[in-house]
């Protein structure tokens, strides 16, 4: 909302510094955007350049057929001669002059110069030209009355200063330069001005014919007539408000709609009474596959949702949103049917949300408008349609089923300091309250019509007393008689396992939970970006890119890792599972020695099983409980790289926190290598379960230190080496029984794989 | 007398003894060393010889004592020797110190999980627990539990990720109030972080995925007052203890009064700068009251507990944190952007 100043100020008067002001209101009002100066440059005198003028000649020029040659009383004694290129202007008429060193708006600086040989020593002005209207067809005749030399600030609203505020959803009353002042007014404590506008002269007693045949989707018509309008360009005043509020001036009719509804809040619409069917209105739902072509051209395919604005025959009007191509006002209209109506909000959020279609009417109505806010506003156009537009007001309706009672909240002031931490004396609230337009009712608060829809609860009360105390609210925190508070065990282990990531020297990065596709239930209909279209079921497509983007890079030493969720298929929900996953240079060991450390840091011991995966190299992958391992296959990624994904809940149900304490210092351990000749294809992996499953428990420590092949152990076998340890936690275990822990393991290898003992 | 007992007398042990010791003394290295003790303690001296012939236990004891006390000082004179040549060898062994030392690869933390643990530690400082809670919501969680009318704009698809009617991606962390409320009796102390999704072209201030943390505390007699003080806390955790923090009317669906934090500018000290938009205060995110409607949304009765929710931005705080200018930064993996951190 753009709030001009010098509009706000004939509402209310500004009594604080307006940076004061504007803080102010940012605390206790809305957001403000900022504090804009608009129009002609206000330093170094650069206003005082601009006056007043009379034309006391104006010839053709002699050199140039469209030019006109004019001499020009600035009050300074001597006329000055000034080259003009408009021609909706002679002698006698009140002009605006900018001297030669004068800058415009937009930073343009003026100069004495010569056109087609002869001086201009100024420039006569167009409303464009300083921002007060859109107007390049011809410059700008004022009024007569001041004295040539006036200075045009005086005559002329050339600077205005504008307010941009932010209201939030549940304050379309904030949506009107009246209320911004009823705001300015509380913070203040100062008076507000009346309402402006009042209806002229009697009211007629013809009726308009309104039909409403829908008091849901609009609970109020006021639809007014006038008639010997005289369409035109509105007044420089209005269109240098519409301007800086901003708004494209127009035509009287359409303009002065427009500032009302900037005014109060309540948009208008206009329509071209002659061209109603049967010279009345109905509002309605749409028929299935009716048409509307609305202003901007565009042809409407409607839905029995819609609200629409018809006449006896067709509709004219999507209500609340956009008028249509064939009632709009014209420059040959002289009859006007003012719309003052209240639409439903949800009515017109659903159309204009499915046409995609907002306006500055619909972004009201949507939020809901008063529907008592319709009379004042019809009253300001009324007399504004008179004085700007000449028209005589013939006919009118008021349609509703009656409106709404103003709602009754008890409101108790201790209540509001209990809320807030902070004591405000109840003669204070209420005096806050009734600036707002509450009154007090006993123990109860009436609330304003235009705050009815916010407003029904005792908290509602509570935060129109607290948003203009937010400055003195008091630091201070809960009492805390029943709060406790600490990581869960998986909240620990998890940032365990990013700890030992980073001692293995991975960088942690994140990355979009959106992919390109995945082979997930879980895709979004309207992307914003192909790229962004599903959740994934991987996190390791999405790392392997960033690694690629690291090579391109130039990077070293690339190692990343990410936990995050991804998104599988489950029933109404999906199943999100947070993952680990982890990609760095350096191959299969690499790969495995990461998830061997991370299972070592979380006290779990890892079984590693041939496993199979799409970006994994086919012989170097593997899988453990909680997920997959392995050599990158080089077609996804040239080079030798590590990668790993693995399923952080199943990774930690392994783990063996808290550990439990076991003897190994009072009894000693026996160690020991063994070698054993296997068939190529028997993975130590195996040897190992089935040497622990032999063994039993007094079999504490296993660890292969040496793969050999050679012609000593023959074609197609190979020989692993064991460090093994025989401990017990009650006894020493003497050399016969470390003996026979060997015989059992070799026994069992023999028999499972054809092993055989090469050494003790 | 015997010939050995004349041997024994014949020599002035005690000048032996003296000359013997001066001459170990003496020795500055190991063959000099060496020299000194095989000329008065090895085979053929005259020590050795005379102890070969003792008879007597006197004339026993007296070379037995010179050839102990010589032998220890041969000991000490040898570890004497050894250190100073271990000294001499270690001054010759200097480094350049200022050479790099081994590649140890240390990893790093992205910023977001930094900014989230220092959250996470300030509310388990203050007696909360962290939820990690879904990210696929319903409407009816995301939008109607948390009273969010129907004309709302965030319910709008040109804001939200849809799936499909009912289902869609978290637009804020908030549904976890509902979840907890559903789950917990009061009083709850909670903070719920996680990622949420709003349908924001990606620039350099916003991208469609960011992590939010949300608060909630329900308990007897809550103020806004409560929550600025929380508030406080925290930003100052994040940012530095001279921070200060102030309070903006608002609207959300599910608090009232609602309000919006802003912390003061650091980068200034408040004064206005190019970050803060010459205001001294930077945008915190959103935060208010409870609504008693959440409440009876969620059978909990408004009469007897009050609360206050917060929401904030961990992208946000990392940024201000670490001074990142680009959003984008965050989600490249970057490692040159990520070995800062
Ligand atoms: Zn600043």
């Amino acid at each position: 909302m753009r709030v001009p100043l010098s509009w706000l100020r004939e509402y209310v008067p500004i009594e604080m510094p307006i940076d004061e002001l504007t803080e102010k209101l940012s605390i206790a009002t809305a957001e403000v955007e900022g504090l804009e100066r608009i129009g002609v440059p206000d330093a170094d005198g650069n206003l005082e350049r601009f006056r007043v003028g009379r034309v006391l000649e104006a010839e053709k020029h002699p050199n140039a057929d469209r030019l006109q040659l004019c001499r020009v009383d600035i009050g300074e004694g001597e006329p000055r001669q000034i080259v003009c290129g408009a021609w909706n202007f002679g002698p006698g008429a009140t002009v605006a002059v900018a001297l030669p060193g004068a800058v415009l708006p937009g930073g343009l600086e003026l100069e004495r110069r010569k056109v087609r040989g002869e001086l201009s020593d100024g420039m006569i002005l167009a409303e464009d030209e300083v921002e007060l209207g859109p107007d390049h067809a011809g410059i700008m005749v004022l009024a007569e009355g001041p004295e040539p030399g006036t200075p045009l600030a005086e005559v002329l609203p050339l600077v205005e200063d504008v307010l941009v505020l932010e209201p939030t959803g549940n304050r379309p009353d904030l949506l009107a330069v009246y209320g911004i002042a009823r705001e300015v007014a509380a913070l203040q404590a100062v008076p507000l001005g009346p309402w402006p506008g009042s209806d002229p002269g009697p009211v007629p007693n013809r009726q308009v014919e309104v039909e409403v045949a829908d008091f849901e989707g609009c609970p109020r018509y006021i639809g007014r007539l006038f008639e010997n309008v005289r369409i035109g360009p509105s007044p420089l005043w209005l269109k240098a408000r519409l301007l800086a509020a901003g708004m494209r001036p127009i035509a009287n009719v359409v303009d002065i709609t427009n500032y009302v509804m900037l005014a109060l809040g309540n948009p208008l619409h206009a329509f071209d009474f002659d061209t109603l069917g049967g010279g009345r209105i109905v509002v309605r739902r749409a028929r299935n596959d009716e048409k509307l072509r609305t202003l901007d051209g565009v042809e409407r395919r409607l839905e029995p949702d819609d609200l629409l604005i018809a006449d006896a025959e067709r509709a004219i009007a999507l209500a609340g949103i956009m008028g249509g191509e064939e009632t709009e006002i014209g420059e040959s209209t002289a009859k006007v049917l003012l719309e003052a109506a209240n639409f439903e909000p949800f009515t017109i959020f659903r159309t204009s949300e499915r046409l995609r279609l907002r306006t500055e009417g619909s972004n009201r109505w949507e939020k809901g408008v008063d529907p008592y806010l319709a009379a004042p506003a019809a009253e300001l156009a009324t007399q504004l349609l008179r004085d700007l537009a000449g028209a005589d007001w013939t006919a009118q309706a008021d349609v509703h089923a009656g409106l709404p009672e103003r709602p009754v909240v008890c409101f108790r002031p201790e209540r509001a300091d209990e809320v807030i931490g902070l004591e405000t004396p109840e003669h204070d609230q209420y005096m806050l309250l009734g600036r707002l337009g509450f009154d007090r009712d006993g123990g109860n608060v009436v609330v304003p019509t235009w705050r009815a829809r916010d407003i029904s609860r005792e908290i509602d009360v509570v935060e129109e007393v607290a948003r203009f105390r937010l400055e003195d609210v008091p630091f201070t925190l809960p009492l805390r008689r029943a709060m406790f508070g600490s990581l869960t065990r998986e909240q620990r282990l998890r940032r365990r396992v990013e700890e030992a990531l980073v001692g293995l020297g991975f960088a942690e990065t994140y990355t979009p939970s959106l992919v390109a596709d995945d082979e997930t239930a879980w895709k979004l209909p309207e992307p914003i970006a192909v790229e962004l279209t599903a959740l994934r079921t991987s996190l390791l497509p999405s790392l392997v890119e960033a690694a690629r983007r690291n090579v391109d890079a130039g990077a070293g030493r690339i190692a990343l890792f990410e936990i995050a969720r991804v998104y599988f298929s489950n029933g109404e929900l999906p199943n999100e599972r947070l993952h680990l996953a982890a990609i760095a240079q350096g191959g299969f060991a690499r790969a495995k020695g990461v998830v061997e450390t991370v299972y070592e840091a979380l006290k779990a011991e890892p079984r590693f099983e041939r496993g199979e995966h799409h970006l994994l190299h086919p012989g170097k992958t593997a899988r453990t409980s909680a997920g997959v391992l392995g050599e990158l296959n080089p077609r996804v990624l040239p080079g030798e790289w590590g990668a790993v994904e693995l399923d952080l809940e199943l990774l930690f149900s392994e783990s063996r926190e808290p550990v439990a304490y076991e003897d190994v210092i009072t009894y000693p351990a026996v160690r020991q290598d063994l070698a054993f000749v296997v068939p190529e294809e028997i993975e130590a992996g195996e040897l190992v379960d089935a040497a622990r499953e032999a063994a039993g428990p007094e079999l504490r420590e296993v660890e292969i230190f040496d793969v050999y092949r050679g012609e000593q152990v023959g074609e197609g076998k190979k020989s692993i080496a064991f460090s093994v340890a025989f401990q017990s936690p009650e006894r020493t275990l003497s050399d016969e029984d470390a003996a026979a822990l060997r015989e059992k393991i070799a026994d069992a290898l023999a028999k499972r794989f054809g092993a055989i003992l090469r050494s003790a | 007398m015997t010939e050995n007992e004349a041997t024994v007398a014949a020599v002035d042990w005690e000048a032996y003894e003296r000359e013997a010791s001066a001459a170990l003394a003496a020795a500055n290295s190991p063959p000099e060393l060496d020299g000194a003790r095989v000329r008065y303690l090895g085979r053929k001296s005259e020590l050795a010889q005379a102890l070969r012939g003792v008879r007597d236990r006197e004339s026993g004891m007296l070379l037995n004592g010179i050839r102990e006390r010589l032998e220890a000082a041969v000991t000490e004179r040898e570890q004497r020797l050894e250190d100073e040549e271990l000294d001499h060898r270690l001054r010759d062994e200097f480094v350049d110190v200022t050479l790099p030392g081994e590649q140890l690869a240390v990893g790093h933390l992205h910023p977001i999980t930094q900014v989230r643990r220092i959250v996470e530690d300030s509310f388990l400082g203050l007696g909360y627990e962290i939820w990690d809670d879904r990210e696929v919501e319903t409407v009816e969680y995301n939008f109607d539990k948390l009273a969010f009318a129907p004309t709302h704009s965030s319910r709008s698809p040109r804001d939200t990720f849809y799936f499909d009617e009912t289902h869609l991606l978290r637009t804020e962390t908030s549904p976890s109030q509902i979840h907890v409320l559903e789950k917990q009796a009061p009083p709850i102390y909670m903070v719920s972080i996680g990622r949420v999704y709003r349908r924001d072209a990606i620039t350099a201030t916003r991208y469609p995925i960011f992590h939010q943390f949300e608060g909630l505390a329900v308990d007897e007699g809550i103020t806004l007052a409560d929550l600025k003080g929380t508030l406080l806390h925290v930003m100052r955790a994040l940012y530095g203890p001279e921070r200060q923090v102030r309070f903006r009317t608002h609207f959300f669906p599910f608090t009232e009064p609602s309000i919006e934090p802003d912390v003061s500018c650091g980068i200034c000290g408040g004064v206005g700068c190019r970050t803060c938009k010459y205001s001294g205060w930077l945008e915190m995110g959103g935060a208010g009251v409870v609504d008693p409607q959440v409440f009876q949304n969620v059978d909990v009765d408004p009469e007897r507990w009050s609360g206050f929710a917060f929401g904030c931005g961990l992208e946000r705080a990392a940024q201000l944190r670490h001074n990142i200018p680009d959003i984008r930064l965050l989600w490249d993996g970057d490692l040159r952007v990520l070995r800062q951190f």
